[in-house]
């Protein structure tokens, strides 16, 4: 049996579910872990429902949730070997239009990948999400001049690993 | 404050809009999602009902707590004063401890109890306690009992949840993934064996099947299909099952 606050909870979370799931793989969740992963950001989502103030944003609220469980990940699959599952979606291949989109996005994830995460955390939110400034200091729990910082960061890391793509590239070719 | 971050160059501007858009989840992967959300509010629900008292029972369970107190005092001073009676050994302060009573039970939730609800807890720093189906006066059996972190009783009244699910489940996925698939067997059994109807069962039973065909055990792959087809019909790992070889 659930309760009114649950189903608003699971309402919210099936809005926003294509979301939480880009949220994970941009902030370096593999394709095989992701699902796992979305449904702690469910859990902790339904945990922290009550002090979720509905009338700000949703999406800088998950996105925290989402970073702190990607962070507790990073962490626990540095003491693992991780390899890859064939995901069941996979199973069938997609038109070759569609495969080339993914494979680009592909690239874009491997280079986020580079920006150590608490950077890249800002650098989607900023980039990516379009969010204020101050809605990604809250929602990460940082200053705002640390999340400035952090971006000034990410964006000359993110820089730095586009240039050095381009140039293998350009060996390769 | 802005202005102390430079701009994104054009190219990586370009590279990145690449990934602006948040691409839609295939549907079977979303039922999926969405079932496991569900399965897990149902789950911490009954959950939540079968390891949570009453006002009332609380009340019995303080009766019960007291009673066994003053029973095992008056155990305690009998030993004591027949122990005295035939001289066994001094009176250490140590011996005389062993026949104290029990500790008391503390009153309030204790924060070192196992907590009795959640399914796989996140570990989100600012995440409280779920009080959307608990009860104000409600206690869970994990808080009455005297617990000492680590002990066997600790361990023995800790409550299963779905997390102990999901680690099981997790070890035979990643078995899979390394290529063990003897080695996934074993959580398989054994999590059909803890909980045969759990909210993982689904996956469970699907992994098992890819186990056996992988393994080249292809009546055992068979016989495990057919009973995932009658028990999960409508499932979205149907199709994935029947595509994996189970004939010779």
């Amino acid at each position: 049996m659930t309760v009114p606050s649950d189903e608003a909870c699971v309402e919210a979370y099936q809005r926003e579910i294509d979301y939480v799931f880009r949220t994970l793989r941009r902030l370096g969740v593999s394709p095989s872990e992701v699902d796992d992963l979305a449904q702690e950001v469910f859990l902790a989502l339904r945990q922290s429902w009550q002090e979720y103030d509905p009338s700000r944003p949703l999406r800088p609220y998950l996105f925290g949730i989402a970073f702190r469980i990607a962070s507790t990940h990073q962490r626990r699959r540095r003491r693992e070997v991780v390899l890859a599952v064939v995901e069941p979606d996979e199973l069938s291949a997609p038109p070759d239009q569609a495969l080339q989109a993914k494979q680009t996005r592909a690239v874009v994830l491997a280079a986020l990948e580079k920006v150590p995460l608490p950077r890249r955390a800002v650098l989607v939110m900023y980039d990516l999400d379009d969010m204020p400034m101050d809605q990604i200091a809250a929602a990460l729990g940082i200053p705002l001049f640390t999340a400035y910082s952090r971006l000034r960061k990410a964006r000359r890391e993110l820089e730095a690993v586009l240039r050095r793509l381009l140039r293998e590239v350009d060996v390769r070719s | 404050m802005i202005r102390n971050v430079p701009p994104l160059s054009p190219e990586a501007r370009a590279f990145l809009d690449r990934e602006r858009e948040v691409p839609p989840l295939s549907p079977a992967a979303r039922a999926r999602s969405m079932a496991r959300a569900r399965a897990a509010i149902l789950a911490s629900g009954s959950a939540r009902r079968a390891f949570t008292v009453s006002p009332s029972s609380k009340l019995r369970w303080a009766i019960a707590a007291s009673v066994l107190g003053v029973a095992s005092a008056a155990a305690g001073a009998s030993a004591y004063r027949f122990r005295d009676r035939l001289a066994v050994g001094p009176k250490t302060p140590a011996a005389i401890s062993t026949a104290a009573p029990a500790p008391a039970r503390t009153s309030g939730r204790s924060r070192s109890s196992t907590p009795s609800a959640p399914v796989a807890a996140a570990p989100v720093p600012s995440a409280t306690d779920d009080g959307i189906t608990a009860e104000p006066a409600a206690v869970s059996v994990a808080d009455v009992r005297v617990q000492v972190p680590g002990s066997a009783l600790h361990r023995a009244s800790r409550p299963v949840t779905g997390e102990d699910e999901l680690r099981l489940l997790r070890r035979a996925r990643a078995a899979v993934a390394e290529g063990d698939f003897e080695g996934a067997l074993r959580p398989i059994a054994e999590h059909a064996r803890r909980f045969p109807d759990g909210t993982l069962a689904e996956e469970r039973e699907a992994l098992r099947v890819k186990s056996l065909s992988t393994l080249g055990q292809t009546a055992e792959a068979r016989r495990a299909a057919s009973s995932f087809q009658r028990r999960f019909p409508n499932s979205v790992l149907v199709r994935v099952v029947e595509q994996l070889p189970t004939r010779e």
